[in-house]
């Protein structure tokens, strides 16, 4: 026993003291400002995702695009002419994780420009940090409206369709529905509570009657409880704020009870995932795509055709779309700005307009919120693929999609 | 004699790690202390009272949160903060006492994990307050006492915990070698005996179970002005599973072990990540590896060939004691 | 809906969960009967059971198959576990040690089942015979959950009376209290031993493919799954299988009136349960005293 275990100490304690002292050197050796950036050195994206832990599928979408963009980019010269690298890091979808992650592609990589982070907590975590690190971070996919309202900070921008946008397009799309009273579930997290209040201050704008709302824990797993709430509100549609595992399990459970078949089901979030492993039991669930890769323009055909040929057998997921648009807006401005530097990115991001795989795009200067589409789709059986797809029904053009500046509401 | 000489030379050598360490390996350094801090308290149930515990995250979120509102809305200075975050959370740590050390072995356990997990579901339900789900960011390090500023910087802060280690391993080391810790030692090998000599039993649990919150809440504390932020996933259930393990991986009873198996598991964690997705396999495999060879820790290890201590944590028979008729 | 559509939907709801729990429950309860092991584990191996279903059902097309297979397929894995490394550390006596093996074995399953099955989360779909829904006092209600209760009730009855009623149960309660005596009179008390943690797994890999319609096989399973398991086998009573009955059924009604009632509190429902019971019932309520 005492010859294996002096084996195991010894080597772990070498193994760390070679890696610490690697890295040290490294650091050593080329300090950060006085490197100078040469046609051949790449361009560090930092990307602080989640690869291990709950929601490691949305992080193996971004990193699955992000290889894809480097592929294309690569081919094409680059960006400012140099080669893009992209650190993945794995934040395990937790906040303190990612603030550490981050710290050290600043401060070990010299990476101040970051993309690709999975969930809201995480983002609202490194954000106050961005100033300090003089970094720039461009949102691919956190939802939580607030980011670019109370919790603005200048190094921040977001690509993506925010939880009240996604509200904002469901809600136009029912004005014209023949139900009158809504109730909405959601999670019991900033997401959650996030798109069911937009969900509630949109309805009711379009003249329609807000039910009431439940939030089920994080992690439930058992809706029947929560089914039988929305049957017993006597609302005739229901708003579902639930994604990934608990969305999921509420459509199996919900197709058990037929509920489907007495309440309008309508969501915030359609993916392609989860379309996937439902089956056919998602079919007909009616909901605000933020990306759906239908989309018949094309800059989006492009993409898909790439995505495909890259991946067969997959199909470009919301993550993938949003990804690649964050990351076609961020090279553009950086050409824009012909710099790296995280204060010249953001002046040349304001005001930037880019027409990507969702149309045209503007990155508003007022809070950094970029202008979207707004998609309404239903889930369709489709002849082209082996499994259903978001079957685009209704596009809301940017102006009536993206609330008021620095606001989660809408004066429109 | 011996200690007094080498507590002074790891003292030093503690000192001198920012001179030798880059920038960027300071976060990770002073979080793992931190980590060191909270997996000693532990140790102080687990390791000298046999009190194992599944619950105590409750003590790192309560002092993490605790400081983060101190901070963010009365701008105390920090030091201050954190004395009067470990104080308040001493004192919510009183009815957990109270309530858990009324039973024992695994009743206890399960105990402290359903104070811990009504933490959580509190910070949720309280989110104007807590910030729910989101937390609460941009926690200041205000100027402490007479303007002094050397904690707002990471390298002020690293020596901040490093006082902090150095002086809880001290209390910690006073307390389990005075009478309070006989006690403790009489509990942990026969509590019916114990109880039988006159000592009121149930009172010093209470007491070590405080105790433990309070240094664990230190920890927490020292973390939240750290990061800049509290978050939920600081008061998660995972989290008592990782510094039991720390304890035991490090050597239970010992203090010392538990401080290095704090260190050792987050370096190890941090530094696997970097080289491989596969990390938490190769995680697993390492502990497996431990407990087949090397029950008594890596402090046991350590101190294997010189050890006098007549007692190994390996002797310490499980959680899974059975309720016996002893003091229920 | 009427008050009694109402109240009888809910109640079916809650035993139709109690099924499911009472699978994991009551293995992870068998197991520290027998071994005195808080299984860590128990959580993965659930997970394990649902994705061996999931692969079942796609190469046979049969949920019945899943059934049969995954379970075996589990009950193996924990076998062999058991064989390797726990069975070394028994004349230890030592809980940490059995914690942090666990802890590593579920670690290291949950790796292995993501480099497996990979990221995504895996549907399977319900058994076309128990779809749909049927109506009661006017409320539909699903077929396959109307399952759940059958198949639950049936085994906890099935297992009940296999450790009142035969030999091999009479044994399996006999180690668990005293495992000396048992040794002394000539049983191989490892052997049973092995075969309880093995049925232990096959359990949880039973309740996993009865959860996998519900919730679809994903990664996050097991964590959910093992402290909700924790809390019922601890409210029933550390290593009483009637217990773990009484556990999974007090836990699941309680879980589906209180969120209906009090959405609030849903989360913290389960722990204030607990802490309720063991403040007048340390042992549980069927808590075995030695």
């Amino acid at each position: 026993m005492t010859k294996i275990s002096k084996l195991v100490l010894p080597a772990m304690t070498r193994r760390q003291i070679l890696a610490g002292g690697a890295a040290a050197t490294a650091v050593l050796a080329t300090p950060a400002y006085l490197r100078t950036a040469t046609a051949a050195t790449p361009i560090k994206i930092g990307i602080p995702t989640v690869i291990t832990g709950g929601y490691a599928v949305l992080g193996s979408h971004v990193m699955r695009t992000s290889n894809l963009v480097k592929k294309m980019t690569d081919a094409s010269g680059g960006v400012l002419g140099r080669p893009i690298e992209f650190l993945f890091k794995d934040t395990q979808g937790d906040p303190a994780n990612c603030v550490r992650k981050t710290q050290e592609l600043v401060e070990r990589d010299d990476c101040r420009i970051i993309t690709g982070v999975v969930v809201s907590s995480e983002a609202r975590a490194i954000m106050p940090k961005l100033e300090e690190w003089n970094a720039f971070f461009i949102s691919h996919g956190n939802g939580d409206g607030t980011l670019t309202a109370e919790f603005y900070v200048d190094n921040f921008f977001r690509a993506n369709t925010s939880a009240p946008m996604g509200a904002r397009a469901l809600a136009l799309y029912l004005k014209d529905s023949e139900n009158m009273d809504f109730y909405a579930i959601g999670s019991d997290y900033a997401w959650g509570h996030s798109s069911v209040a937009a969900f509630e201050e949109q309805i009711k704008k379009v003249g329609k009657n807000f039910a009431g709302s439940v939030f089920a824990p994080v992690g439930n797993k058992d809706y029947s409880t929560y089914i039988t709430k929305i049957t017993q509100s006597g609302a005739q549609g229901a708003y579902v704020a639930l994604q990934g595992d608990e969305g999921r399990a509420f459509y199996s459970q919900a197709q058990q009870y037929g509920l489907a078949k007495r309440v309008q089901l309508v969501t915030e979030i359609v993916a392609q995932a989860n379309i996937r492993a439902l089956g056919k039991d998602s079919v007909g669930l009616v909901g605000s795509s933020r990306y759906p890769f239908t989309y018949d323009i094309p800059e989006n055909k492009a993409f898909v055709e790439a995505f495909t040929k890259e991946y067969p057998g997959e199909l470009p997921d919301w993550t993938d779309g949003e990804m690649f648009q964050a990351l076609q807006i961020l090279f553009t401005a950086m050409e824009k700005a012909d710099s790296t530097e995280a204060k010249k990115i953001v002046a040349a991001m304001e005001e930037l307009e880019v027409t990507s795989v969702k149309g045209a795009v503007k990155m508003r200067k007022c809070d950094h919120q970029g202008e979207n589409q707004g998609f309404v789709v239903r889930v369709s059986e489709s002849a082209d693929y082996s499994e259903p797809v978001p079957e685009i029904l209704k596009i809301y053009p940017r102006e009536m999609i993206t609330p008021d500046c620095r606001s989660t509401s809408y004066s429109n | 004699m011996r200690f007094a000489w080498t507590f002074a030379i790891a003292v030093v050598l503690a000192c001198l790690v920012p001179l030798v360490s880059p920038n960027y390996m300071m976060t990770i350094i002073v979080e793992a202390l931190i980590w060191g801090i909270f997996a000693m308290s532990l140790d102080l149930l687990v390791g000298y009272t046999r009190l194992y515990s599944f619950g105590h995250v409750a003590a790192y979120g309560l002092g993490a949160y605790t400081s983060a509102l101190l901070l963010l809305h009365f701008n105390l200075p920090l030091p201050i903060a954190i004395i009067l975050a470990v104080a308040i959370s001493s004192l919510i740590a009183v009815p957990i006492a109270w309530v858990c050390t009324r039973t024992h072995g695994v009743s206890f356990a399960m105990l402290t994990l359903a104070f811990a997990q009504l933490g959580y579901a509190m910070l949720y339900r309280f989110k104007e307050f807590t910030g729910g789900s989101n937390g609460l960011a941009g926690i200041p390090r205000p100027a402490g006492p007479f303007g002094l500023e050397v904690f707002q910087g990471k390298i002020g802060y690293f020596y901040l915990v490093v006082f902090c280690l150095f002086g809880s391993y001290l209390l910690c080391r006073l307390l389990v070698n005075s009478p309070f810790g006989s006690v403790l030692a009489g509990i942990r090998e026969n509590e019916a005996k114990t109880s039988a000599l006159g000592y009121n039993t149930r009172a010093y649990k209470r007491a070590v179970v405080i105790a433990s919150y309070g240094f664990g809440s230190l920890a927490g504390a020292l973390y939240a002005p750290f990061a800049g932020f509290a978050s939920p996933e600081l008061f998660f259930w995972l989290i008592s599973g990782k510094v039991l393990i720390m304890v035991i991986v490090g050597g239970a009873g010992t203090l010392i072990g538990p401080i290095i198996g704090g260190i050792f598991f987050i370096f190890l964690e941090h530094q696997l990540a970097e080289f491989t997705d596969l990390w938490p396999l190769i995680f697993g495999a390492i502990f497996i590896a431990f407990v087949m060879l090397a029950p008594q820790g890596i402090w046991g290890l350590v101190t294997s060939a010189a050890s006098e201590r007549r007692r190994s944590p390996g002797d310490a028979a499980s959680e899974s004691e059975d309720v016996t008729g002893a003091s229920a | 809906m009427n008050f009694a559509g109402f109240l009888l939907t809910q109640c079916l709801n809650a035993l139709s969960q109690a099924s499911i729990l009472f699978f994991i429950a009551s293995g992870l309860t068998l197991i520290f009967g027998i071994m005195r092991i808080v299984n860590f584990a128990h959580g993965a191996l659930f997970m394990l059971g649902a994705y061996a279903g999931y692969t079942a059902v796609r190469v046979t097309g049969s949920f019945t198959a899943a059934l049969i297979f995954a379970p075996i397929v589990t009950g193996l894995v924990g076998i062999a576990f058991e064989r390797v490394f726990l069975s070394r550390l028994y004349a230890r006596g030592d809980g940490g040690a059995y914690l942090m093996v666990t802890f590593g074995l579920a670690v290291i399953m949950g790796e292995a089942i993501r480099l497996i099955w990979g990221a995504q989360a895996l549907g399977v779909p319900t058994p076309e015979a128990l779809r749909g829904a049927v109506l009661l006092l006017d409320q539909p209600f699903p077929r396959y959950r109307l399952f759940l209760i059958v198949i639950g009730a049936t085994a906890a009855i099935a297992m009940w009376q296999f450790l009142e009623r035969t030999r091999a149960g009479l044994l399996i309660r006999a180690v668990s209290q005293n495992a000396e005596m048992v040794h002394a009179l000539g049983t191989n008390v490892e052997w049973v031993r092995t075969g309880v943690f093995g049925l232990g797994c096959a359990m949880a890999a039973i309740g996993g493919v009865l959860a996998a319609p519900l919730v679809t096989a994903f990664l996050g399973m097991s964590a959910s799954v093992i402290i909700d398991a924790f809390v019922i086998v601890i409210i029933g009573g550390m290593g009483s299988f009637l217990g773990s009955i009484i556990g999974s059924l007090l836990v699941a009604f309680v879980q589906v009136f209180g969120a209906y009632y009090y959405p609030d509190l849903a989360m913290a429902i389960m722990y204030l349960l607990m802490l309720m019971i063991l403040v007048v019932r340390p042992g549980g309520l069927l808590g075995k005293e030695e």
